[in-house]
């Protein structure tokens, strides 16, 4: 069966299976880019954000409503297959986080920050390591749009920040402010959004009133150890190593902060030089990899059950998105069961050719 | 009879004059027809022969007799008929073979006239009857078999090197077979005695020549050109291997993390980190930090299954088993 509600906190087991729909409001302020592309382009053809309950989504969120956010943050690693739904289970934990009033920082897919980058400019700060102004720059507009009113009213830097001989934040201003000079100032966003991580790190899951508890949701984490596509000017390779944002958001990874939760996802798709059947932890993060990680969590993702196929399948049809005639009727049903053995990208794809 | 006479007496004087030649090849026609009305007794029309301008002497052309095959009895012996490897006669094989491709609406042909038939290699002299007579042939010059050897776990006990070598028959100009020379030497290294270093130093000096698998070495000579000298190369390689890996070198204690064989939780990064997270937990929970503590962590068992969880994933390759494994042993240790 096939509910459409806004959700509860409540009774979430019964509901595995079932759709619930986020509202546009909180969409665009959860996911300025967070969701995969066919899920947005689906958004906007049916007018409505449905995601589906599922068993990974329900577990993750089940640890972290009962973890002890006063010890080191805990780090969860999704796996599975292509096109299993662990970018969506991710997004559904963190539309989760965002209604608790965490403060959410979303990396959207990790593999675009080593891969096609059109400027690579030498950092300011340190002279090894290289800069991405446009993707930190982006990265960070997209971050002022989710946590709005953490940046303006909450928390403040605890020390002062120089960029360049002139520009500088001082200690005690709003975070908020130096998010906007980031974004202005394009040369010296990637510094600022190590800073931003710093402070995030220090400050999160005090024992004051404001305190706020940190999401931190890195998709496609095996980017940070595997290789970059990127060369310097003399054509030799970067190691993601040398890249500041990436540096930062190791540190970031590290569990030696309090107060939040790690959330992270594997992904083959946008990965460079793995093959297409990797989908095992050590396979993609490497050895390197695994031993930054661990200890995690890992939760594998699977393809479809049979209700959750069921649900699906009922929701295309009611939202009159099955056309061909033939798929309305249990043959066809069984029919699109085969082709798509269940995977729900490839499920998605062939319905809509129907 | 005169007339088959006459045309015999003639035949050479047959290239002078045509006209004769003519009224020869009737004479000897109506011979032949003659002839085979008395053996047989079986009318044949032969038809007209087509003129003949004969080089050579004419050599008359014999009928064939009956099969063999019609002459054999179900209780023959075989191995008299095909005795050694020799074509396929098909009026010595008493089966009706049909060997070729069917011609539209036919079926295969005959084996009569065969040429497919003949041409493929056969096994008619290897039947199961003539093996048993060339066993008992060979009999003679064999040895029993050793009566305390009749399992392989004891030939493998007491005889753990095996020396493969191999002969070549061939009816040629020589004898001789360059291949011959090559000597194939097995040996399981588990009936070696081997410690633990020497054993990895030794599946490391031969390389490709290990099979993890079945924990078998082996070695193959082929530089020397004869065999007797290759044999006793193989045996020198095995005693130079197995000393020089007994020994231990001063730069093998500078052996790293990264040319160990297996995974070796002690020492590794995922112990210093488990460490450090544990620390960090207990940092939170207790404000007194000892030396001894670190000691005490490692003990518990929830590390242990930790430890244990990781090196099954790290040394046998991941799969779902493992991960769950290791995800447990998380889940327990972190409180979950």
């Amino acid at each position: 069966t096939m509910l459409k509600s806004t959700f509860t906190l409540l009774s979430w087991q019964q509901q595995v299976g079932q759709y619930y729909t986020i509202p546009s409001a909180q969409l665009k302020k959860a996911f300025p880019n967070g969701l995969p592309r066919r899920f947005q382009m689906q958004i906007k053809t049916f007018n409505e954000a449905c995601v589906m309950v599922r068993q990974p989504g329900l577990e993750l969120i089940s640890y972290l409503k009962r973890a002890d956010y006063a010890k080191p943050a805990l780090r969860y690693i999704l796996f599975g297959e292509v096109g299993c739904g662990k970018t969506m289970s991710l997004c559904h934990t963190l539309h989760f986080c965002s209604t608790q009033g965490w403060l959410v920082l979303h990396v959207p897919d990790a593999h675009l920050w080593v891969k096609n980058c059109k400027e690579l400019l030498p950092s300011s700060s340190r002279p090894t390591r290289l800069d991405q102004p446009i993707e930190a720059s982006q990265w960070l507009k997209n971050f002022k749009i989710t946590n709005e009113h953490f940046l303006s009213k909450q928390i403040k830097t605890t020390r002062r920040y120089i960029w360049t001989k002139r520009e500088s934040t001082e200690e005690g201003r709003p975070l908020g402010e130096m998010v906007d000079h980031g974004m202005s100032r394009v040369k010296s966003s990637s510094d600022v959004v190590g800073a931003l991580l710093r402070e995030l790190r220090l400050q999160a899951g005090g024992a004051t009133e404001d305190a706020f508890r940190l999401a931190v949701a890195v998709d496609g984490v095996n980017a940070l150890w595997g290789k970059t596509s990127l060369k310097k000017e003399d054509k030799s390779p970067v190691s993601p190593d040398d890249l500041t944002l990436i540096h930062n958001l190791k540190k970031m990874l590290r569990n030696d902060w309090c107060g939040g939760a790690i959330l992270t996802t594997l992904s083959q798709t946008g990965s460079l030089f793995k093959p297409r059947s990797a989908y095992l932890p050590t396979e993609l993060l490497g050895e390197e990899g695994f031993d930054n990680m661990d200890p995690f969590v890992p939760i594998p993702v699977s393809n479809y059950s049979d209700k959750e196929f069921e649900s699906c399948y009922l929701y295309y049809m009611d939202r009159n998105w099955l056309q061909h005639p033939h798929s309305r009727t249990e043959e066809g049903r069984k029919e699109l069961l085969f082709l798509s053995s269940r995977n729900p990208s490839i499920l998605e794809r062939l319905c809509s050719f129907l | 009879m005169a007339a088959s006479t006459f045309c015999f007496a003639l035949s050479p004087l047959s290239k002078i004059k045509c006209n004769v030649n003519i009224i020869y090849t009737l004479n000897k026609r109506t011979a032949f027809s003659g002839g085979l009305s008395k053996i047989k007794g079986v009318e044949k029309q032969v038809a007209a022969l087509p003129e003949r301008s004969s080089q050579g002497p004419r050599r008359p052309r014999r009928e064939a007799g009956e099969p063999r095959t019609e002459r054999m009895s179900v209780d023959q012996d075989w191995t008299a008929v095909y005795p050694t490897a020799k074509s396929f006669k098909q009026n010595a094989v008493p089966l009706p073979v049909r060997m070729g491709y069917p011609v539209k609406r036919g079926v295969p042909p005959e084996k009569k006239g065969n040429l497919e038939l003949i041409k493929i290699p056969n096994f008619l002299h290897l039947t199961p009857v003539s093996i048993k007579k060339h066993c008992e042939a060979l009999k003679p010059f064999c040895t029993e078999w050793p009566n305390a050897l009749d399992s392989d776990a004891k030939c493998e006990e007491h005889f753990p090197i095996q020396v493969q070598s191999k002969d070549f028959v061939s009816a040629g100009p020589s004898l001789r077979n360059p291949k011959a020379r090559i000597i194939t030497l097995t040996v399981k290294l588990s009936s070696l005695n081997l410690d633990d270093h020497a054993r990895k130093k030794m599946i490391k000096l031969s390389g490709e020549r290990y099979n993890k698998e079945s924990d078998t070495l082996t070695i193959t000579t082929e530089s020397c050109p004869l065999r007797q000298q290759n044999y006793d190369y193989a045996l020198y390689l095995l005693t130079v291997l197995y000393h020089e890996s007994w020994k231990m070198e001063e730069w093998e204690k500078e052996k790293t993390r990264a040319d160990m064989e297996e995974y070796v939780w002690e020492d590794s990064p995922s112990q210093k980190n488990i460490l450090e997270t544990l620390l960090r937990m207990h940092a939170v929970e207790k404000c007194e930090e000892d030396g001894g503590v670190q000691k005490e962590l490692l003990g518990r068992p929830e590390v242990e299954e930790y430890k244990d969880s990781v090196t099954k994933l790290k040394n046998e390759g991941e799969n779902e088993c493992n991960i769950q494994q290791y995800k447990d042993a998380v889940k327990k240790l972190l409180n979950i």
